[in-house]
């Protein structure tokens, strides 16, 4: 190899750096712009009447003296809108699924308490809210199943009559013979376990604007949405517009965590009203409209049993699952992304022969559950590690040397697990000895032992997983499901000027992609950061986009960013070749400069363009091509990240609180294009699990109204609540797609709701009670404490 | 959640503000720091007439002593009331309070009157008020009437302040130097209303306890004094056996409130745990305070 090779080699890569993120000077300076900044001129506010009732028929609407208030322009209800939009319907071609159409307005009936029946138009918000208080609604109160014990019975009273039953989605995966592996079991154990409602709380709320151009008959939707391009897809077909007329577009969004990333009936309704009023029209969703109306997540009850040999052996699992999904099916990925996901990865990372995990979706009047981040995974990684953990204390075994006997080792990918998935070559034992060796575990039990013979309750508790990222078209995100989410279009664009400007089908919302793509650019390209500007979340700019969700972005998006830069740089070189009278194959560029290893000249990218681009004759006509490509990416399959979660955490033996001393996380996600975003991406997962395992639930009473109404009430985790978080990176082997990357956005949030579980569970092991309901509150430990002291006592969860 | 239409009235005296309340026949409501008061209207649960602001009439914003009394102004912040130089030096057990106080932001503006005004069954200043023997001087166009703390909370966000009244001040008991104190809080998030706290002042004469104060928030309709556990531990000294006498006689004095964050049976629970920390810390610090409080 000659020294200019080595030369080459040696050149700093961005990749793999802690590159500051490139949007954060606007974010911080206040200078973004969300959808509630814009105001465009003639703007109308849209307030809605919700519904209070769970379950009613709504038999009449009286507006009242509400056109009395100065501002108020229209009032509607579903009925207005009948001939205006068609619905959405979330449909799917899994057997024995009934797909619930969703309109803007609730039609004859409502479902849930927050659905939104009236819409009021105004000059302002305030005149729209005045308004609401003149209305009123006569509802029929119907009868109603709350929780999904009685949702699921034969008898219990239907929601949506035409679906002729409240369990729209079943579904069982099976592998072997699993009856007959718990026969020949040494030990099982089994628990009910819950993973209680939560919603996602993104700092902004969901926001939308409307606007409608009289001139073109278009139609341009601004929306805190992750899925633009879905939504103009699906909003195509309500509104019977052509893609050339309808726009959607998400400027700066704050944070979605999945509450963001589904079709909104508002969504239809302000597009609606804008063609209707030929007026601009928004509607900006408040606290309390996100807490009873944004899709919310889990809501499982996860009866699983755990089967193992003498010598800790897993060899059979099996589950029976029922998911609350709420009043309506989602749009697109319908009420079975979350619940299918459960007993599909019940198995996660581990070696098992004998499965059987059967799901049941169930209709219940409260809102539908969407996407929240790590999607059924948080809830299948609670049961199957506490189940894990429960083996090994059956067993004696230390839970670390249990998992590391049952982890699916290097030598065995790709694994095939018994529902299906395949694992490709991912860190998995890796990361339990990586996490372990952080904390070095041996001392730290002792440092537990030591705590407790002081009379305090400590436990350490560990959660390994792996999740499918960055899937490509042979799989769908949720099944059966009609989009295509598994490619996605980079195109990359060098202008006159010599600026880059590259163009995805993604939809960044705080994971910092307008930077980590632009690290891959400029490594495969060779120009420099700065001259790059990264487009996203605009329907307009690629031809069909999806957005930013399932840990898609980095693998997809940055598979097709190296696919397109690859192809543009071909262009530049050949240009210059020509340009400087050298041969290609001894021309490179870096930091914007294409330099010879024959020669000492030298052509800046911004020479190269002008050349191209506006110095007519310099490169011959037969010979000239535009500086730009448009590449798409389809990794197929997906790849696995894994990662071990490990935590101390002590409870007050009296107040029964929880405090977390210790959380480290070991993962590998591929090659990492920029640690600090991913340290940054570790830390709020892990912050938003803990909230899972500690403080957040969703609480509907008996007469289906929240009883979480406010952030008052639904805890999130404060910085109090969240400890240091020991960060271990494990790039091992690269996975087999065009970055070697891997999706790590959702991890975090995976693993710690089990993790907490196991530790706080190790905590009260003396009192033999184990944490089977997340969260895990101190009433809850109260509780089990008093039930153990008092079995007549204990009261049902 | 936009406040429903109201006229607004920036006070720049007591007088003003008090004809005005006056003058809005009982749908008037004063502003203080507005953090209990903004969310309220915002959610429409009060839509009042007008807002009288009494943040910019002078004379009100201070802490002064008025011989073994404290006197807070109507307008004197949470943080002022923090880190205030008095408060610290006679009444550290306020001092301690204060941390338990919401966060810095809503510190900045909430206020000591306006809490106690607002009457949260779970807010520390309405307890604190209690337990150091309060009064409210409440102002109208009739004139000043001083009311006791013990007469003033009436139920849960319930006060017997009349339509028409409004607070300038509230003076608070100073402690004498030898007293020990223990407050005991516990909420779900560190700033959170309290599930259960415990305020407890008491001196050692001739080696027990006297001059007990115990007070209780979070577990009732209103902060609440609790003369039958001062009795119980008022001459005695500290033990674990007493200690226990106070969780047992406390399970039969509470009638606390069930809602998501807690059972009835859980705070019952909690007050006997806080109670027993409380009155321990309280014991420790006379102890060591009563050769002097510089000792
Ligand atoms: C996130 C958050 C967390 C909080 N956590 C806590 C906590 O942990 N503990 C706690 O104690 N408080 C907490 N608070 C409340 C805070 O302390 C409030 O500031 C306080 O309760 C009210 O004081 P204010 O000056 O803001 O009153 P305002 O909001 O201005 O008024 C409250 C009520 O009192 C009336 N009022 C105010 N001043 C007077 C007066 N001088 N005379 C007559 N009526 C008056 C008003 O009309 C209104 O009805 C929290 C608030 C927030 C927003």
């Amino acid at each position: 190899m000659s020294l200019h090779d080595h030369s080459v080699e040696l050149r700093p890569k961005l990749v793999g750096k802690r590159v500051k993120r490139t949007e954060d000077p606007r974010l911080l300076a206040g200078v973004g712009q969300y959808v509630d900044d814009m105001a465009p001129a003639g703007m109308m506010h849209v307030a809605l009447l919700r519904s209070d009732q769970p379950h009613a028929r709504i038999l009449n609407i009286d507006v009242g003296e509400a056109f009395s208030v100065p501002g108020v322009i229209a009032i509607y209800d579903a009925t207005d809108l009948e001939n205006e939009v068609r619905p959405a319907i979330p449909t799917s071609r899994m057997p024995d699924y009934y797909a619930t159409p969703i309109w803007p307005l609730a039609r004859h009936k409502v479902r849930y308490v927050g659905e939104p029946v009236v819409a009021v138009v105004a000059e302002s918000r305030y005149a729209a809210e005045d308004a609401l208080e003149h209305i009123t609604i006569d509802y029929e109160p119907l009868p109603f199943a709350i929780r999904q014990v009685d949702a699921v019975k034969d008898d219990a009273p239907l929601l949506h009559e035409e679906a002729g039953t409240n369990t729209i989605i079943r579904r069982e995966f099976k592998r072997g013979d699993v009856d007959a592996a718990f026969e020949s079991a040494a030990v099982t154990v089994k628990g009910r376990f819950r993973m209680t409602r939560k919603t996602a709380v993104a700092m902004e709320n969901r926001s939308y604007l409307a606007e409608w151009d009289a001139r073109k008959q278009a139609l341009t939707l601004y929306t805190s949405s992750n899925i633009p391009g879905v939504i103009r897809d699906v909003l195509s077909g309500c509104l019977d517009l052509p893609g050339t007329r309808l726009r959607v577009v998400a400027p700066d969004v704050g944070g979605s965590f999945g509450g963001k990333g589904s079709l909104y009936g508002e969504e239809i309704l302000v597009c609606a009203l804008a063609r209707k009023l030929k007026r601009p029209v928004k509607f900006v969703s408040d606290r309390l409209e996100d807490l009873s109306a944004t899709s919310q997540a889990f809501d499982e009850l996860i009866e699983a049993e755990l089967a193992v040999t003498e010598d800790g052996m897993l060899i059979g699992l099996r589950a029976d699952v029922i998911g609350d999904v709420g009043a309506y099916s989602i749009y697109p990925w319908t009420a079975a992304l979350e619940t299918v996901q459960v007993v599909s990865f019940l198995p996660g990372p581990y070696r098992m022969e004998h499965y059987r995990g059967r799901i049941r979706g169930v209709l219940t009047p409260k809102p539908p559950t969407g996407p929240y981040r790590g999607v059924g995974r948080p809830s299948s990684t609670f049961a199957m590690e506490r189940l894990i953990e429960m083996a090994a204390r059956k067993l004696g075994m230390d839970p670390v040397a249990f998992r590391r006997k049952n982890l699916v080792n290097a030598d065995e990918f790709p694994y095939r697990t018994a529902s299906g998935i395949i694992w490709d070559k991912s860190a998995f034992q890796e990361c339990l000895a990586g996490a372990c060796a952080h904390v070095n575990y041996p001392n730290l039990l002792l440092e537990r032992d030591e705590a407790r013979r002081d009379g305090r309750w400590v436990g350490i508790g560990l959660a390994s997983y792996a999740e499918l990222t960055g899937i490509g078209s042979r799989i769908s995100v949720a099944p059966g499901m009609p989009i295509n989410t598994g490619t996605e279009t980079a195109k990359i664009e060098i202008d006159a000027t010599g600026a880059i400007t590259a163009a995805f089908g993604i939809a960044s919302h705080g994971q910092g992609l307008e930077t980590t793509l632009a690290q891959v650019i400029v490594d495969e390209l060779g120009c420099k950061l700065e001259d790059i500007e990264v487009k996203h979340g605009d329907s307009a700019l690629v031809p069909m986009s999806s957005g930013t969700y399932a840990s898609r972005s980095a693998v997809l998006g940055g598979g097709a960013a190296t696919l397109a830069a690859r192809v543009v740089k071909g262009k530049v070189l050949r240009a210059a070749a020509y340009l400087m009278e050298q041969s290609i194959d001894d021309l490179d560029m870096h930091d914007g400069i294409v330099t010879s290893r024959n020669s000492n000249c030298t052509m800046t990218l911004k020479e190269i363009a002008s050349a191209v681009y506006s110095q007519m004759g310099r490169i011959p006509r037969d010979q000239r091509e535009d500086l730009a490509a448009s590449e798409t990416y389809d990794p197929y399959l997906g790849t696995a990240c894994s990662s071990t979660h490990l935590a101390m955490v002590e409870v007050d033996p009296e107040t029964y609180g929880v405090k977390v001393l210790r959380y480290v996380v070991a993962e590998d996600c591929g090659k990492i294009i920029n640690p600090m975003i991913v340290d940054g991406q570790v830390q709020g997962a892990v912050a938003q699990g803990i909230g899972a395992a500690l403080l957040e639930e969703i609480v509907h009473d008996d007469q289906g109204q929240t009883v979480a109404a406010s952030l008052a009430d639904y805890l999130v985790p404060v910085a109090t609540n969240v400890p240091d978080i020991g960060i271990v990176h494990i790039e091992a082997d690269l996975p087999n797609n065009v970055g070697g990357f891997r999706g790590m956005g959702e991890g975090g949030t995976i693993g710690a709701p089990a993790t907490i579980a196991n530790a706080v569970s190790d905590a009260l092991s003396h009192l033999s009670v184990s944490v089977e309901t997340l969260p895990v509150t101190p009433e809850r430990i109260f509780r089990m404490l008093q039930a153990r002291r008092d079995p007549a006592a204990a009261v049902t969860d | 959640m936009k406040p429903a239409p109201f006229e607004y009235l920036a006070a720049t005296s007591a007088a003003e503000a008090a004809e005005a309340l006056a003058a809005a026949n009982g749908d008037g409501k004063i502003i203080a720091g507005g953090q209990s008061l903004m969310p309220m209207i915002n959610f429409r649960l009060v839509k009042p007439t007008i807002l009288i602001d009494i943040n910019r009439i002078a004379g009100l914003d201070r802490i002064e002593k008025h011989g073994e009394r404290l006197r807070i102004g109507a307008t004197v912040r949470h943080r002022m009331t923090a880190t205030d130089a008095l408060v610290h030096r006679h009444i550290p057990i306020l001092h301690d309070a204060m941390h338990h106080v919401a966060h810095l932001t809503v510190r900045n503006r909430g206020t000591f009157c306006g809490s106690v005004c607002h009457a949260d069954p779970a807010a520390e200043m309405p307890m604190m008020t209690l337990l150091l023997d309060g009064t409210i001087a409440a102002l109208s166009i009739r004139g000043e009437r001083q009311i006791a703390a013990s007469e003033f909370f009436v139920g849960s966000l319930m006060t017997s302040l009349e339509p028409d009244e409004f607070v300038t001040w509230i003076d608070i008991d100073t402690l004498p130097p030898e007293t020990g104190w223990g407050f005991e809080e516990f909420s779900r998030r560190h700033g959170d209303f309290a599930l259960a706290c415990v305020a407890t002042t008491m001196r050692i004469v001739d080696g027990v306890a006297c001059d007990v104060r115990f007070g209780m928030m979070g577990v009732g309709e209103t902060p609440l004094r609790l003369p039958d556990i001062e009795t119980l531990v008022e001459g005695q000294a500290i033990s674990e056996r007493l200690l226990q006498d106070v969780s047992e006689a406390l399970k039969g004095l509470l009638q606390p409130n069930t809602d998501i964050h807690a059972s009835a049976d859980y705070r019952r629970h909690l007050a006997g745990v806080l109670a027993r920390r409380a009155l321990r810390d309280a014991w420790k610090r006379a102890t060591f305070r009563k050769d002097g409080p510089d000792a």
